[in-house]
């Protein structure tokens, strides 16, 4: 069995409350999209987390958010080991009814080529579980200029053709975002994009985008698949 | 909850005395640091002072006001126009010399990661270079052993060109903060730098999100407790405005509750926009650590 349903998220740590403390009601729109989006996951019977970073983890794998100035939110039982993407999806999960099932954790390093990951992708969509994908990525952090980074004039243009190639499923457009540009516009999610790309291909799974907006300057977008 | 090294990084092992100038300031004494921008765009001021008799009258005022130290900056720190070091040498050099003629006494700290502007402003008479940059010019120390400069050593966590700068992860911030100043400020003194001289600076909001910030502010003792005289800058900062949620020109009270407490755990130099302010603070902390006397206590005595 195939991919049976996808999930976009994005990864900031201010999606915990705990990390935004004060200014957690900020992002409630955006963490409700988020969980619904992961709650659409749960009619497979393996979840695979995707993200930037490097490593490959079971579903016991810890990560924290001490890091970040919140020890007290924790994902999973082991050491944390995840990183940030992973651990913001592990969190994700374990408030859908997904958390009770299988999990593995694969990350991808940002600057992986977009022909390896989409092989990545071809690759979990070939088990013969019924895969849910929960794919962890930002838009760029140079959308304004009060962005984490300074503004770059191509961020929008760039987070604009990935918010309408998730919306029409568009996996030519996603394969096709440049390596390069993405790195310079940091742009975290072009790598677990591509694996998504990768993994929709033998599919006929439709998109939803969700939620759309750069409120502090990096792009986030959520998207689901069913 | 994990158990925490009480210090990571060397220990200081001079007599404790900082010597800046002509002035010495003992263990246990406070040294107030007034900020002067020579910039256009300074997030606080915004360029109030970036003329040069504005900046003087303000040098002057600082002075009569218990400055100790006076930080002049030609470049601002965060992200603005780039300024050359032609521009930053125009900026200072001359501006340096005519405190240094106006207020012998009054140490000169100036705000560069340069060491082309280090070399020079110490020629005209600047005593520290504040390198808020934490060593991104590996020449800089030696501009400073060879001036005879003091140097801070500041924690900006590794941002650099190749380093994705947002979301800054820590193990345990303090650790990292103890471990990156305590390694610039032996190389410093392995480059010929003054060991009674310098000095090292957390640098609250470099690098830091808020929560890490705080947690500095919270455990500055164990940086202190390095030995090594700590500089804190926390003079109406982002994690003072987010704490409060107040804006920049409204952040003076929670600045004075973050100067006492670093003052309380053992910091040395405090970097303030609002001198009389922190003049105040400092004096009154300085009594109650009784390293100062009451200015006169007849209250219910007579």
């Amino acid at each position: 069995m195939p991919v049976v349903a996808a999930a976009v998220c994005p990864h900031p740590p201010l999606l915990v409350p705990e990390v935004a403390s004060g200014a957690a009601s900020e992002l409630d729109d955006l963490r409700a999209a988020c969980l619904a989006a992961a709650e659409s996951l749960a009619t497979a019977t393996h979840i695979v987390v995707i993200g930037a970073g490097s490593g490959t983890y079971d579903a016991a794998a810890g990560g924290s958010f001490g890091a970040y100035g919140a020890p007290s939110v924790r994902v999973g039982s082991g050491p944390p080991v995840l990183p940030l993407s992973l651990a913001i999806g592990g969190w994700l999960l374990e408030q859908t009814k997904a958390a009770r099932l299988p999990r593995t954790y694969r990350a991808v390093a940002t600057d992986t080529a977009p022909d390896v990951c989409v092989r990545l992708g071809q690759e979990i969509a070939g088990s013969n579980d019924r895969i849910g994908l929960l794919v962890m990525g930002d838009g760029s952090a140079r959308r304004s200029e009060h962005s984490p980074v300074h503004l770059h004039p191509r961020a929008e243009i760039f987070d604009t053709t990935v918010a309408n190639a998730l919306q029409h499923r568009d996996l030519d457009v996603l394969n096709a975002l440049d390596a390069d540009l993405a790195g310079e516009l940091q742009a975290a999610g072009r790598a677990p994009w591509q694996v998504l790309a990768g993994a929709l291909e033998g599919t006929s799974l439709s998109g939803d985008l969700t939620y759309e907006a750069a409120p502090y300057g990096v792009g986030y977008f959520v998207a689901s698949f069913t | 909850m994990a158990v925490r090294p009480r210090t990571v990084g060397r220990v200081n092992t001079g007599d404790g005395v900082l010597r800046l100038g002509s002035r010495s300031f003992g263990a246990g004494e406070f040294a107030l640091m007034a900020i002067i921008n020579r910039t256009p765009d300074s997030f606080f001021d915004r360029g109030a002072t970036y003329a040069t008799d504005a900046a003087l009258a303000a040098i002057d005022k600082a002075a009569a006001e218990g400055a100790d130290l006076v930080d002049i900056g030609g470049v601002k720190a965060g992200y603005g126009e780039p300024v050359s070091e032609a521009e930053e040498l125009r900026r200072t050099v001359d501006f340096v010399a005519a405190i240094r003629a106006r207020h012998p006494d009054l140490v000169i700290s100036v705000d560069t990661y340069r060491s082309g502007v280090a070399r020079q402003v110490a020629e005209a008479g600047a005593d520290l270079i504040n390198d808020t940059w934490a060593g991104a010019d590996p020449d800089l120390v030696n501009a400073a052993a060879e001036a005879g400069t003091g140097l801070v050593c500041s924690h900006v966590g590794g941002l650099s060109p190749r380093t994705d700068p947002h979301r800054m992860a820590y193990d345990d911030v303090v650790a990292d903060v103890i471990r990156t100043t305590t390694a610039l400020a032996d190389r410093a003194l392995a480059a010929g730098v003054r060991r009674d001289g310098i000095l090292i600076d957390p640098t609250h909001d470099f690098g830091k999100n808020t929560l890490q910030s705080l947690e500095l502010t919270r455990r500055l003792d164990e940086l202190a407790a390095t030995g090594w005289p700590v500089l804190v800058a926390v003079s109406n900062k982002d994690f003072i405005g987010e704490t409060l949620e107040l804006p920049p020109g409204q952040r003076g009270n929670g600045t004075l509750a973050a100067l006492t407490i670093s003052a309380w755990l053992g910091a040395r130099v405090f970097r303030v926009h609002d001198v009389p302010a922190a003049r105040q603070a400092l004096d009154f902390i300085a009594v109650l650590r009784g390293t100062a006397q009451p200015a006169g206590t007849r209250r219910s005595l007579v």
